[in-house]
């Protein structure tokens, strides 16, 4: 073992649970990557990943929410098994779905920036369905984007359609009823900690 | 069955993980530079012996299988077009290569997962990111390891007493609403309780990590790592 010998340096009470709620969340998109709901139109499965990006937005805010996404793409690439159908690995954040996972620390970060308007968290009771709407379809659109993007980047001979079509279209729909769930999740008040 | 850390003594497993991280980086962009027939006919011996060294086999790759669709897909739609000749094979085989490298790069990456545990990993991330950055993430990512498998089981719980009060007949965005609100309540139940324990504990940004140490096959997987950086490098200038 490899002893520190330097005085210990304590992580303040505030940023230890900051972390502590960062890191939970992460562990919690990985999850999500588990539960899987057959949909009308979808070839696949969905799964709740992108649903677990908008609520790291909206609970943790920008700056903690995209840095709980940060740590979900790090700890998937050192091997925990977070990807969808329990994958892991460097190779997933290089190949075909790159893009779409590049995009979740940036599309938590709006998504958190646009319901707090800013980088203080604000009282959610407070926050409209329509902007709670309109933070969760803009980060819809910041995932597609660079998922299609990235899917054009990795096959290069794709054209942006092309790549739209093979790994984009089928899965809108199945975005909307995340849209609308999240916003359920945060109007119900079910949500003790918050 | 997911891809996970396998204990065991093979060669991969006595490797330093920072000398694996390089391995993986030049195999992507060895694989990206050299996306030919020929270049990927050596890497793919390259693929298959990174995979047999960590012990890993079929059944590993096997986890990705969530690619495979739109990896396959892709070459066709590449290929087709609107109007004469209706298809041209000439794209639809440079995706077929471009969705094959993806694939190798996969396998490579499988059995860097197969051969590191959770703590090497973390040490070779702050001994690499240096500073309170490395530090911050390294905390994460330990964090993430170790309480993702409990809340994959509070999910459970929660789909199954939603499925015993005949949930199933609800839409799917409602049942997507209570899965929700139960993780995220656990999510949130389980960090106010470890933040709570962690300050009583003097949680610190240094803990003691694990010794890392180069030996003597790690010298063989970094030059193999440089050499593939160096070719992509050639190829790419």
């Amino acid at each position: 073992m490899a002893t520190n010998t330097e005085s210990v340096e304590l992580v303040g009470d505030e940023a230890a649970t900051n972390l502590a709620r960062a890191a939970l969340f992460a562990a919690l998109v990985g999850a999500f990557a588990y539960v899987s709901f057959p949909f009308p139109l979808s070839p696949a499965p969905v799964t709740l990943q992108v649903l677990g990006v908008f609520l790291a937005g909206i609970y943790l805010g920008p700056v903690w929410g995209g840095a709980a996404l940060a740590f979900y793409l790090l700890a998937g690439a050192l091997g925990a098994p977070v990807f969808a159908n329990g994958s892991a690995g460097v190779g997933v954040l290089v190949g075909s779905t790159a893009g779409y996972l590049w995009s979740y620390p940036i599309a938590a970060a709006l998504v958190g920036a646009v319901v707090h308007r800013g980088t203080d968290l604000r009282d959610l009771d407070a926050v409209g369905v329509g902007t709670l709407v309109g933070a969760t379809a803009a980060g819809v659109v910041v995932i597609y984007a660079f998922g299609v993007v990235g899917l054009a980047v990795v096959l290069p001979e794709l054209t942006l359609a092309e790549a739209f079509v093979t790994g984009a279209a089928v899965f809108l729909p199945a975005e909307a009823a995340k849209v609308a769930a999240a916003v359920g999740v945060v109007r119900s008040d079910a949500i003790a900690a918050a | 069955m997911t891809l996970s850390y396998a204990p065991g003594d093979s060669l991969a497993h006595r490797l330093d993980p920072r000398s694996k991280l390089l391995v993986q980086a030049g195999f992507a962009a060895a694989a990206y530079a050299y996306t030919t027939p020929r270049g990927l006919a050596a890497l793919t011996l390259l693929a298959v012996a990174c995979l047999s060294f960590a012990e890993g086999g079929p059944r590993d790759v096997w986890t990705y299988r969530f690619a495979f669709p739109v990896l396959a897909l892709a070459p066709l739609v590449a290929g087709a077009t609107l109007g004469a000749p209706w298809f041209r094979p000439e794209r639809a085989a440079a995706t077929g290569l471009a969705s094959y490298r993806v694939l190798l790069i996969l396998v490579v990456a499988a059995g860097y997962v197969r051969s590191t545990p959770v703590r090497e990993s973390r040490a070779a991330l702050q001994r690499t990111v240096p500073g309170r950055a490395g530090q911050f993430l390294g905390v994460g990512v330990a964090l993430v390891f170790r309480f993702l498998p409990l809340l994959k089981r509070d999910l459970l719980t929660a789909r199954e007493a939603i499925r015993a009060r005949g949930g199933g007949a609800l839409p799917v965005r409602d049942r997507m609403r209570l899965v929700a609100v139960a993780g995220v309540n656990r999510a949130f139940g389980r960090a106010d309780r470890l933040g709570t324990a962690l300050n009583a504990r003097c949680f610190a940004w240094n803990p003691t990590l694990p010794r890392l140490a180069f030996g003597r096959g790690d010298a063989v997987a970094l030059a193999v790592g440089c050499g593939l950086l160096a070719a992509a490098v050639v190829r790419a200038l």
